[in-house]
């Protein structure tokens, strides 16, 4: 497993070279090798894999789009709408709210306010107070949590707003009286296409290691869940091994810890794309080439699956779609048609082979110039 | 800059700006001008409706910022305070699911809860002589794995609706129940502070710890007790923000013990002790909360919301300063 | 002078003394319980975990002893990796422009804290608090919240990556840190003028010594040294990221406190903080090399600062 590493005895009494850099990187260069051989078209699991919170059948976002009788009845109401999130640190974030601005504004409607509780339940309680202040119409709104949020969340239809979710419903939260929509990726079908991924890179009788968030989370709960439940139906002859951060900015630290605890780890499956980067700096410190598999497109992984290096796939979220469903779906609420209750976006699998186009599909953007001069030209990423 | 400017050419005016300035009034200016601006840049910020939207913010706050004030100037200082009031928030929910869904039990425990780890804070930092900023430091840590650990890091549910009303989501004629529990902390912190012999015990104590022992002033005592009270206004905290969430998390308040410091701080207090008072610390508190809620019924951009909210603490505190 | 500067001596070699023990102990418990903990690699693990703690803690032991605090140094170190990455992108990739970019950065919030604190002698644990909040926002407006993606091999070599005679140059970083501070505060005038100045600052200021400027360069010290630990990080991410940094500022004035600093000021030495960064940093790695769950993990922590300060003080 170690062979490119150079010897480390060799490295302290190394005299001649005072600096030995770049043989780390270069260690992945044939890394593409097996995400090569994989099909992006079968790994697209058929459906959606996850069920709605109550068990309802997914529909999809075309549910929801407005018709261009609705557009005009939409652009003449000049509606009102706020949006609270859970964070307005991450990417995903940031793409889901552009999604909600792009379409409000082609209706129409205003955007009031977006607010950024930064995943703290008390600070998310406030905001919605604020939110409801600024009187919008519609509300659309990712809870922090499903439990402590509730009493809150059940205020909104107390004033009479309309509320669009993202992801889960805070509990005791009835549809269609105190919520009109659910828009959600699909959880566990991004878990099981990285799931998939990684299994293509781990050899037979391997060890897979989980880097998951320690802390109850929903939508990692149900990535993670949905990988355990992949391996153990399809590679039983894997075993599954897990490290928790509690802490978001060591995940990293936490990795290399449990890779020198546990040596013979074959691959990674990282809950998301941030603690992933983490996690591939920390495999390169080291020394180590293992393959990672995480979820959700950001710049950073994508450069480093476009370049062969760590990262071998990633199953992706749509979150720009995602906000344009949204937003479409509060406007079919306020144009007085119900939209159905769990409204689902599928996994998108991301591979070097189909980086450039993901990129598009996920970002709505070309790709910046650093991801596109990562393709080296032998590595098959497009 | 902005008192230099203050206290510039002697006119009527500026004297007594001068004066507002050098009695330590400028705080209640800045205070002022802060809701003037939002009244005209916002139509909601002066509704009732809004005020109670922002007491009832304020309050988690406002509640630990009393406790935090006495222990700042006992000369203290309580980091452990957020992860305290995760702590007795879980045991609060924990005791009511496994004895009985009454809310007196989570009262008790929450109190009982924060206030032990007060206690613990207090005998360690005042019997092994070890900074409280570091024992607190430590029980920031412990409290919350404890939290995590005991909950396996899930929310607990709160069902009983009792529980809700008196902490979280009743009225006392018309005034909702975290603003109650925000005035009655904050009367009786006036009380105890400003006209009790152990108030003046405090300010002795952060003051000058030495000449205080000579007085007869037992300063382990004094700071022990301002660390017990600190623990048990955080577990008063738990109990407002459970009741208004239904449920207790694990993870909550992580970082909060930085706005309540700052609270105090802004609000007249001197980290070294000796200084401050209940009235600022609210004031500082109600600054802050404001600040959040003006920006975002503004709709200002998240991100610019953090440098604004850094600039304006730059700016109240150069106005306040004494 | 001399006879008050050994006895002070003479105690904090005690009280490091003990606060070594503590060290030891913990590195013979983990390497009982954990068969790969006295490892090369895992050693050097630690050297790279505790890395942006140490440098870090050292400016913040220079701003602690002189009276000070610096809550924002976790917030400059992003915007210092982020300046760096741009400068880099936009001005021409070479590693020294983002060196300079990044380091003057942390430097300027440094000198602006220090600025600020001293002429309107206010606390600087509200300046460092405002800037704190300025810092962050700034990097999450200018980078719109996404990371600033580094292509630059040589800054990856020289900052994070590389080796110097064998050594992870994160490490080779942390030592030239350290010696220059124990340079820095124990073997020049400055220094001494430091420790006056967080001891008693009348006295300093009568006896002829400039403390605000102590102050000032204290913490433009921080800030610079923020802005070195931002480039390590930057450069072993391959990416300068809005969102680094948070909390970092607790993790090293824990250090600091922990290696025998005074909040009050006046006392406090560069050895003790790296001993504290080290029981941080070794208390992280051994933990999870036995597996320990997270949440009792943070439990430990807590546990181990108050054995760590009750042994070293009581």
């Amino acid at each position: 497993m170690d062979l490119r590493r150079p010897g480390r005895a060799a490295r302290w009494l190394g005299t001649a070279a005072l600096i030995s850099f770049g043989s780390l990187t270069s260690a992945n260069a044939a890394g593409c090798d097996v995400a090569n051989t994989l099909d992006v078209a079968s790994l697209i699991p058929p459906g959606i894999v996850g069920s709605g919170p109550f068990g309802e059948a997914p529909s999809t976002i075309d549910s929801v789009k407005l018709t261009d009788a609705q557009a005009e009845q939409a652009r003449a109401g000049k509606f009102k709408v706020g949006v609270v999130m859970q964070t307005m640190d991450i990417d995903w974030s940031k793409l889901v709210v552009a999604g909600i601005t792009d379409t409000l504004g082609k209706y129409g409607a205003e955007l009031v306010g977006v607010t950024n509780p930064s995943f703290q339940v008390d600070k998310q309680i406030a905001q919605i107070g604020d939110m409801i202040q600024l009187k919008p119409q519609a509300i659309i709104s990712i809870p922090v949590d499903n439990t402590a949020t509730a009493a809150a969340y059940k205020t909104i239809s107390d004033a009479g707003i309309k509320l669009i979710l993202m992801h889960q419903v805070p509990q005791g939260l009835k549809y269609p009286d105190d919520y009109q929509a659910v828009i959600s990726p699909d959880n566990r079908g991004n878990g099981q296409v990285a799931a998939q991924i990684l299994a293509a890179h781990i050899p037979d009788g391997g060890v897979v290691g989980i880097v998951d968030f320690g802390v109850d989370f929903f939508t990692t709960n149900e990535r993670t869940r949905q990988v355990r439940a992949w391996f153990e139906k399809n590679r039983p002859d894997v075993t599954l091994k897990q490290v928790d951060f509690v802490d978001t900015t060591k995940a990293g630290d936490v990795a290399a810890n449990f890779l020198t605890a546990n040596p013979d780890v074959s691959g990674l499956f990282v809950v998301w794309d941030a603690p992933a980067m983490q996690v591939a700096s920390a495999l390169r410190a080291q020394g180590k080439d293992l393959p990672v598999v995480t979820i959700d497109l950001g710049i950073e992984a994508g450069i480093e699956l476009a370049s062969c290096g760590l990262i071998k796939g990633i199953a992706a979220q749509q979150p720009y779609d995602q906000g344009v469903a949204e937003a479409e779906a509060a406007l079919q609420t306020l144009l007085g048609n119900q939209p159905p209750p769990w409204i689902v976006l599928p996994a998108v699998p991301v591979l070097p082979s189909n980086l450039t186009e993901s990129y598009r599909q996920v970002f709505h953007e070309d790709p910046p110039e650093e991801l596109v001069s990562a393709c080296v030209a032998d590595t098959g990423c497009k | 800059m902005t008192s230099d400017v203050a206290a510039g050419p002697p006119r009527s005016a500026a004297d007594v700006l001068r004066s507002t300035l050098l009695s330590g009034r400028m705080l209640y200016v800045a205070f002022v001008a802060l809701i003037v601006i939002f009244a005209i840049a916002s139509p909601v910020f002066l509704t009732t409706e809004n005020f109670a939207n922002v007491g009832r913010q304020t309050a988690l706050v406002s509640i630990m910022a009393v406790g935090m004030t006495l222990v700042i100037i006992s000369g203290e200082f309580d980091l452990s305070v957020g992860s305290v009031m995760a702590l007795a928030g879980v045991a609060a929910a924990l005791a009511m699911q496994g004895l009985g869904d009454v809310w007196i039990v989570g009262a008790v425990v929450a109190i009982a809860t924060g206030a032990a780890v007060g206690l613990v804070n207090g005998l360690l930092t005042t019997l092994l002589s070890i900074p409280s900023f570091l024992i607190t430091l430590g029980s920031l840590s412990i409290a919350r794995g404890l939290a995590l650990l005991v909950t396996g890091t899930r929310p607990i549910n709160i069902v009983d609706e009792s529980y809700y009303r008196i902490f979280g989501e009743g009225y006392v004629l018309g005034v909702p129940v975290p603003i109650v529990w925000t005035i009655v902390v904050a009367l009786a912190g006036i009380v105890l502070l400003h006209f009790s012999t152990f108030g003046r015990k405090i300010y002795a104590t952060g003051g000058n710890a030495t000449a205080a022992r000579y007085t007869g002033i037992n300063t382990r005592r004094v700071k022990t007790i301002c660390l017990v009270i600190a623990g048990t206004l955080a577990g008063l905290a738990a109990l407002v923000l459970t009741a208004r969430s239904h449920a207790a998390r694990p993870d909550a308040g992580a970082g909060i013990e930085l706005d309540v410091i700052a609270a105090v701080i802004l609000g007249g207090a001197a980290l070294s002790g000796g200084r401050g008072t209940v009235i600022g610390a609210l004031i500082g508190s109600l600054m802050i909360g404001i600040l959040n809620n003006g920006l975002n019924l503004v709709g200002v951009d998240p991100s610019l919301q953090l440098a604004v909210k850094g600039l304006i603490i730059w700016f109240a505190v150069a106005l306040g300063k004494r | 002078m001399d006879g008050i500067a050994t006895t002070l001596r003479a105690r904090a070699f005690s009280a490091e003394g003990l606060l070594v023990g503590a060290l030891v102990a913990l590195v013979v418990f983990f390497s009982i319980a954990s068969p790969v903990f006295l490892t090369l690699g895992n050693l050097e693990n630690i050297g790279r975990q505790t890395a942006l703690v140490s440098i870090i803690a050292v400016g913040m032991t220079f701003v602690i002893v002189s009276g000070e605090f610096d809550l924002s140094v976790g917030s400059t170190l992003a915007l210092a990796g982020v300046i760096s990455a741009i400068a880099m992108k936009e001005i021409a990739q070479y590693a020294a422009i983002g060196a300079l970019a990044g380091l003057a950065t942390g430097a300027a919030v440094g000198l602006l804290n220090g600025i600020l604190t001293t002429r309107l002698r206010i606390p600087s644990f509200l300046i460092t608090l405002g800037s704190l909040s300025i810092a962050r926002g700034i990097v999450m407006l200018i980078t719109d919240t996404r990371p600033v993606v580094i292509t630059n091999r040589s800054y990856f070599a020289i900052f994070g990556e590389g080796h110097f005679l064998g050594v992870p140059t994160p490490i080779v970083w942390t030592v030239v840190v350290i010696l220059g501070g124990i340079i820095a505060l124990h073997f020049t005038g400055f220094g001494r003028a430091v420790y006056a100045a967080g001891g008693n600052p009348t006295a300093a200021r009568y006896s002829g010594i400039p403390v605000i400027r102590v102050k000032v360069i204290s913490l433009t010290l921080a800030g610079f040294l923020a802005g070195l630990a931002g480039l390590v990080l930057s450069a072993r991410a391959h990416a300068a990221r809005p969102d680094v940094g948070a909390g970092l500022e607790l993790d090293a004035i824990t250090a600091v406190i922990l290696g025998g600093a005074a909040l009050s000021g006046g006392r406090g030495t560069v050895i003790g903080t790296l001993i504290g960064s080290l029981i941080i940093g070794i208390l992280g790695n051994g933990l999870v090399l036995i597996g320990v769950d997270p949440s009792i993990q943070i439990i430990v922590k807590g546990l181990i600062i108050w054995l760590s300060v009750s042994m070293s003080r009581g």
